[in-house]
């Protein structure tokens, strides 16, 4: 198992490189010139140049993109072209953020998720079936940014009871992580439900029935852990997407995480930001891939990895 | 001198008399408690020169102060400087500074401090991109620790009124040099308010100056918040978790009527937007299709639509609020008048003026749907536009290309006239040096005489004068019509009851020097 992630770890290294060259290239070739935006609609073309030639964008881009190589390897991200500020700096005060949403996001997702698809699953096409499902589907299809408002209308502005927006303590989490846990939980809900009809239709089970076994059992013992292998996947595919950014409820919520770091920074062709952003995405990605697959390996012993 | 004391005295008491009656209808302001002001996005740098947008010079005005200072009400006066004089040939400025003023690290603000500053806003390493503001300047000179000495290669008028732009801030040279690029995360001035932290994209957090020279602030602290999303910014003021709203979306003025704890304000900003046209390619370099097109649109219809009356049919390139204006006039909605202009250069219904429009998106109040507006205006007078939606940064570089690879026939835009004074709304605009890239005049607009009375405006120091030349440059601009002359946005802003004494400025700050909370 150990040599198998230390394994999946160095093949990370050139999706890595990949994604750094890709992005570097991309933000680039994007229409838009970072000294323009950040001097302004007045700033005279004498000013715009100097900033090119301190931004270093009068250079060629190979050589450019070795210094940007050479420094990142040295954890050196460079400074952000609006704001001067380190762009680590910048990176790791967001990340906190954006790992805390995700989290508790998910954990939301999770909970309602796989509860609302095993109740589906053991009565199917019962009323409470078709109840939770029509959740689930209202759910997926209601826009966080519309759900998001909502929330906040309805426990914030009418009933005073948790913070509009920002961030503080727990009790600022609790309207951003319940809006993303609400549509990635719609997402779980229907994995869940049809994995476990299709475990719950399996010989196994028809056996653990026969032998008298009581239906709680069958289904917390027997069924559950088989149906969770899709369930893994998906909920690892969306904490991938959530740490990523979930730029949405990170606006609506005005909560200061990497996904809208990212877009200010698109948006402000800063491209120090855009390149450590990404990376540290990559990097998300790739690590809760590899995580997803150790759970396998965890939750089904007949997986190895030698 | 006990004579002078009692004579000081009763100066004194008099100022606490006027000031007290002043405050005295309303209630009594209390001291302590802290302002939260709901923004849409983040200040970008809070190092004065490098500052261009209004979210940074908001926030960095509670800290660092001008040597002048633009009132809400457009007066130019004294702020760090006492007061100045002007040699006969109009070339050598000599201002007196305000004395025993302190920065907020301790370093004196003196006449060292002052060369400091201009002399690091005109050294062309520091890429201040509003140094051209002051760019007429050759020498500062110190004369003693409460005079400095300035000389400008021409007559240069404006001189005062850039001394007012936040970019031309004073900070401590001690700061400056000690913290080198990171100084524009932790600023050091003389304002009412001391810098406290920045948490990025979330907020940024000042305490009240217990040193400051002038009237002490009555807030503890002041927090200027990100809340980026327009409906959750309303809802947070709903809600009492901020008590300053800015940029509340013009639809939601008519259901916020109602509400008891707080009031939405319209107030007039300094900014024009307008339609500009390629004024050197075909089809806009006809002059009679620019004026068809604006004979063409109803702005009224604009500004009572798309903004739900919260903005200002333009009847000038520039606002009232600037000095310098003057009503010149409006292209009345006049169909007839519109089709017989097409009709002349050759267009018909059958024969349609087709024409690309391109604009932005977000980044005025309403501007695509104003965009979407004027098509559906035009197409009455048998005018096809074809919209292109751009994201900013795209759309800045597409128009700002030099003019001969530069095809963009129509284009929106909006311009604060921050400084409050004619000639930053209309020399970078409409004077024919000032070609993208090397300025703004994305039309290509070049008119001799407009040229000569900009330059004259400039240089002629006698306001009344300088009133009669932009009027009379104003009258060709708008004959000429470079530009579809639209409007002056409006700023809404969400203010809760409890706070008083909050100030919306024209130029697009909230100021809360004065601010106070009501228990």
């Amino acid at each position: 198992m150990w040599a198998y992630i230390v394994k999946r770890l160095l093949l990370a290294i050139p999706v890595i490189l990949g994604v750094a060259f890709m992005v570097f290239a991309m933000v680039r070739l994007v229409p838009g010139d970072p000294a323009r935006i950040i001097a302004g609609e007045a700033a005279t073309q004498e000013i715009i140049e100097g900033i090119r030639k301190d931004m270093g964008l009068d250079r060629p881009l190979l050589k450019q993109f070795a210094t940007f190589m050479g420094n990142a390897l040295r954890g050196d991200f460079g400074r952000s072209v609006r704001s001067k500020a380190p762009v680590a700096g910048e990176v790791a005060a967001r990340l906190p953020n954006t790992v805390r949403l995700a989290t508790a996001g998910l954990f939301v997702a999770i909970v309602v998720g796989v509860s609302a698809g095993i109740i589906s699953a053991i009565r199917p096409y019962s009323w409470m079936d078709t109840v939770v499902m029509l959740i689930a589907l209202a759910g997926l299809s209601m826009p966080v940014f519309w759900s998001g408002l909502m929330l906040i209308l309805i426990f914030a502005v009418w009933l005073g009871w948790l913070p509009a927006v920002g961030t503080g303590g727990m009790a600022h989490l609790v309207l951003p992580a319940v809006t993303l846990g609400m549509s990635t939980a719609a997402i779980i809900a229907r994995m869940s439900r049809s994995s476990m009809l299709e475990v719950l239709r399996s010989d196994y089970i028809r056996t653990a029935r026969a032998k008298g076994l009581a239906e709680a059992a069958v289904v917390n013992r027997h069924a559950f852990r088989n149906a969770l292998i899709p369930v893994i996947t998906v909920v690892g595919l969306q904490m991938g997407t959530l740490l990523s950014g979930a730029v949405l409820t990170e606006t609506v919520f005005a909560w200061p995480g990497i996904g809208r770091l990212l877009v200010e920074g698109i948006l402000s062709r800063d491209y120090p930001i855009v390149q450590a952003s990404v990376l540290v995405v990559a990097m998300a990605f790739v690590l809760v891939n590899l995580m997803v697959d150790v759970l396998y390996a965890v939750v089904d012993p007949r997986i190895h990895y030698d | 001198m006990r004579r002078a004391l009692a004579l000081i005295a009763a100066i004194a008491l008099t100022g606490a008399l006027v000031i007290s009656a002043a405050a005295a209808p309303a209630v009594t302001p209390t001291r302590g408690g802290t302002l939260i002001v709901g923004s849409g996005v983040d200040a970008v740098t809070l190092d004065a020169p490098m500052i261009t947008d209004s979210p940074s010079a908001t926030v960095s005005e509670h800290m660092v102060e001008s040597l002048y200072r633009l009132t809400p009400e457009g007066r130019i006066v004294p702020m760090l400087a006492l007061g100045h004089t002007v040699s006969a040939d109009g070339r050598t400025w000599t201002i007196r500074l305000r004395t025993g003023v302190r920065f907020h690290d301790g370093t004196p603000f003196d006449a060292e401090a002052v060369k400091f500053n201009l002399d690091r806003m005109l050294d062309p390493a520091t890429r201040a991109p509003f140094r051209f503001l002051i760019s007429r300047i050759t020498s500062v000179t110190v004369v003693d620790s409460s005079t400095v000495r300035l000389v400008t290669d021409a007559v240069f008028a404006p001189l005062l009124a850039h001394f007012t732009h936040s970019s031309v801030g004073m900070q401590s040279p001690t700061a400056v040099r000690r913290l080198g690029v990171d100084y524009a995360r932790q600023p050091v001035g003389t304002g009412p308010f001391k810098f406290k932290e920045w948490v990025r994209g979330d907020r940024v957090v000042m305490t009240r100056n217990d040193d400051y020279w002038g009237e002490k602030a009555f807030l503890d602290e002041v927090q200027f918040r990100v809340i980026p999303d327009d409906g959750s910014r309303v809802a947070a003021l709903e809600a009492g978790s901020i008590h300053v709203a800015v940029r509340v979306p013009p639809r939601e003025i008519e259901r916020l009527k109602t509400a008891r704890d707080f009031t939405v304000f319209v107030n007039d900003s300094l900014r024009t937007i307008y339609v500009g046209f390629n004024v050197t390619r075909p089809p806009f370099n006809d002059v009679r299709l620019r004026r068809a097109l604006n004979h063409a649109v109803t702005k009224t219809a604009i500004v009572n639509g798309a903004l739900f009356g919260t903005a200002r049919v333009s009847d000038a390139p520039i606002v009232p609020a600037v000095e310098g204006y003057s009503k010149i006039m409006t292209y009345e909605f006049d169909l007839e008048r519109a089709e017989a202009l097409l009709r002349e250069a050759g267009y018909s219904r059958a024969r349609p003026l087709r024409a690309v429009f391109h604009h932005p998106s977000g980044r005025y109040i309403r501007d695509a749907e104003i965009a979407a507006s004027i098509q559906g205006l035009v197409r009455r007078a048998g005018i096809e536009l074809e919209l292109r939606t751009m994201e900013w940064g795209a759309y800045l570089a597409l128009t700002n290309r030099p003019q001969p690879e530069n095809d963009v026939q129509m284009y929106m835009l909006g311009w604060g006239t921050v400084t409050g004074d004619a000639d930053y709304g209309l020399y970078a605009l409409f004077h024919s040096s000032q070609w993208v890239p090397t300025g703004s005049n994305r039309s290509f607009y070049k008119n001799d005489r407009v040229d000569a009375l900009l330059d004259r405006g400039r240089t002629t120091v006698d306001q009344a004068e300088r009133n009669k030349i932009y009027a009379e440059a104003m009258k060709i601009i708008m004959d000429d019509a470079p530009w579809l002359f639209l409007h002056s946005e409006s700023q809404v802003t969400g203010i809760r009851h409890t706070a008083q004494g909050v100030v919306v400025h024209p130029a697009e700050r909230i100021e809360l020097f004065k601010a106070w909370i009501r228990r």
